[in-house]
């Protein structure tokens, strides 16, 4: 059993770290106010080769896989949660592409998406709910060499700012996932959503009027869509909400662990009262019980294991990822005080942003299913 | 144009870690077990100025250090940073040695990597900051050397022109190639590692040389060739208390100036 990191993955760990700490945390409190898109962010973390991370060299990706990938998430969700957001969202759509695109749909888009010059989005939920995506109602009418997509997506992630979008659609009674670009007639971005945290990364409403798009777009075989979005989601999806996870517990944990050696009571540091110390070493342990999880799922996935072997593993990582984040942020809150609760402290942010988990990729009790279903076959 | 130019780098205890260091009281020595390490933050900017030389003209960025098989990490993250090659001297020979020793040894290194035009490394570093390295090596080679460089600047073909910061304000140097230049951290902002420079690393490895591959004298390296001695380590303890004043904002006051004056520090 190895539990070394490569030295690339280190090295990627150490960079991000700096990055992240260099970069980001002096924009978070003004990125956050100001709730825009931060274009020029992701544009150098496309020149770092992070947003590329798992596609493959000849793409312009970097290749580095899905467990650096996680480390990379985490790092950046660490310092700015919604950065962690917009890789989780944008490479469910890189993934669909980098493994089921033609020849022809991986050229064209994958290395402007690397490059950080195209933003792309997965259309899957409606308003009649995420959790069963067996209840589409969006169809997509198959008519000579083209789809004709008529329907209405919700909640959809980076939809605002995307060039591309992955849209999940019915064709008769089968599945199929289909590209649609910005600007194609018919096509339409609809009202942003008013959400508590995750400020920066846009989620909207998208129509489809007769939207008219080539039969060339559809991802993978005929037929295969619903099982193409939801590998994604667990694939990609669950592991990024793992990292985001990790990543919002060790910032919160980090900076309640600074102010508890700092805040003098009782003429001591509050860390050596033990109701706030046991309360870190939870914190602690917890991280590092869930960091372990989550690098097993991830690590499993560049072994080049499937979905079927491996789902119930990432279903724990998202499950534990998610409640991670919701345990740690409040109990940092509750250590700091009202400071935890000023914006100055970076904490609350997080909390904000920690929420936003329990939907994402798949709610908590959907995790249980999965993980249920597999313990009672 | 080409520009070869070889850095030399120390990987040190990172500062952030220093209240954790212990001094050991029978080999007078720093106790560095479980003391994470980086590169010497100055030695990262000799490398930023060595690959923005490089990106102007052209030639080779090779990166030489001499340390224990563990400072092989800041040699592959200077190869991830942008370097084309990297040594790592390492025997444990060259183990005890003091600045004279090192600086034969690094001029050794750099003897045999051969051709170079320029050597470039920090001014001094954050674990013994005695600044001695760079000038010595350049003693060893036999070439010019300025210290606390803070801008290099390109005239003609190996002619520079070098600006040295001096305690107030700054000193121009003409210098001609070859020379080593010893630099300042206000000098430019050492460039991040990418997840590209990471995978371009991995296929470039650190090669590693003892005494006998750079043809050393036994007795000029390590502990052996160290003509310094320690006699003594003492431990910094700052004695100073703080006292904390009460009352009123006018008394509290009223209360410290009368302390300054007791202690003499107010006329």
């Amino acid at each position: 059993m190895d539990f070394n990191l490569t030295r690339q993955q280190e090295m990627l760990r150490d960079a991000v770290h700096e990055f992240a700490d260099a970069e980001l945390a002096p924009r978070a409190l003004e990125l956050d106010e100001k709730g825009e898109f931060p274009f020029d962010i992701v544009k150098r973390t496309a020149e770092m080769g992070l947003v590329g991370i798992m596609t493959p060299k000849e793409y312009d990706g970097t290749e580095m896989g899905h467990l650096a990938r996680m480390i990379a998430i985490e790092e950046i969700s660490r310092v700015y949660p919604p950065l962690g957001f917009f890789f989780q969202t944008g490479h469910l759509g890189h993934w669909s592409l980098q493994t089921y695109g033609t020849e022809e749909q991986k050229k064209k888009y994958l290395p402007p998406l690397c490059r950080g010059e195209m933003v792309i989005c997965d259309a899957i939920t409606e308003p009649s709910g995420g959790s069963d995506p067996t209840t589409t109602q969006t169809t997509a009418e198959l008519a000579g060499n083209e789809f004709i997509i008529n329907g209405r997506k919700v909640y959809i992630t980076l939809a605002g700012v995307a060039d591309l979008a992955c849209v999940l659609a019915k064709t008769d009674d089968k599945f199929n996932e289909i590209l649609v670009e910005k600007g194609t007639p018919g096509f339409e971005i609809t009202r942003r959503e008013h959400l508590a945290g995750f400020r920066t990364t846009p989620v909207n409403e998208v129509a489809f009027t007769n939207c008219r798009v080539p039969k060339s777009n559809l991802i993978g075989q005929e037929g295969k869509g619903l099982g193409i979005g939801l590998s994604a989601i667990s694939v990609i999806g669950r592991t990024g909400v793992a990292g985001i996870g990790l990543g919002i517990a060790r910032g919160c944990y980090e900076a309640a662990l600074k102010f508890a050696k700092e805040r003098q009571l009782y003429g001591k540091p509050i860390g050596e009262l033990q109701a706030i110390q046991f309360a870190l070493v939870d914190m602690n342990v917890e991280i590092e019980a869930t960091k372990w999880l989550s690098y097993y799922a991830a690590w499993q996935i560049d072994q080049g294991k499937g979905i079927r072997e491996i789902g119930v593993d990432i279903a724990r990582a998202k499950l534990l990822g998610c409640d991670l984040a919701n345990k740690v942020a409040p109990k940092a809150v509750q250590i700091m005080g009202g400071y935890g609760l000023s914006e100055e402290y970076h904490v609350v942010r997080r909390l904000r942003d920690a929420l936003h988990l329990f939907p994402a990729a798949g709610t908590q009790e959907i995790m249980k299913v999965t993980i249920g279903r597999s313990i009672m076959a | 144009m080409a520009v070869d130019i070889i850095v030399c780098i120390k990987q040190v205890p990172n500062p952030e870690h220093f209240s954790k260091i212990s001094l050991d009281p029978v080999t007078k020595t720093i106790n560095r077990e479980g003391i994470p390490v980086i590169t010497n933050p100055w030695d990262k900017n000799a490398l930023e100025e060595g690959l923005r030389i490089r990106e102007r003209f052209s030639g080779k960025v090779v990166v030489l250090s001499m340390g224990p098989p563990q400072t092989r990490k800041s040699l592959e993250e200077a190869l991830a940073m942008g370097a084309d090659e990297a040594f790592l001297l390492c025997d444990r020979a060259f183990a005890a040695a003091d600045t004279l020793a090192t600086a034969y040894t690094l001029a050794r290194g750099i003897q045999k990597i051969g051709h170079f035009d320029l050597v470039l490394c920090g001014n001094e570093t954050v674990d013994s900051g005695t600044g001695q390295v760079g000038p010595q090596i350049a003693q060893f080679l036999s070439i010019t050397c300025v210290t606390n460089v803070k801008e290099i600047t390109f005239q003609e073909e190996r002619k520079l022109i070098v600006k040295r910061a001096l305690e107030s304000g700054h000193m121009k140097v003409k210098v001609e190639l070859p020379a080593l230049l010893a630099v300042g951290q206000e000098i430019n902002k050492p460039r991040l590692i990418t997840a590209f420079g990471i995978m371009q690393a991995a296929e470039r490895e650190p090669r590693v040389w003892g005494c006998e591959d750079i043809g050393a004298e036994r007795d000029s390296i390590g502990g052996e060739g160290s003509p310094t001695r320690v006699l003594e380590t003492l431990e910094h303890r700052p004695k100073r208390k703080g006292k904390i004043m009460t009352g009123s904002p006018e008394e509290m006051v009223k209360k410290a100036i009368e302390r300054l004056r007791e202690m003499g520090g107010l006329i």
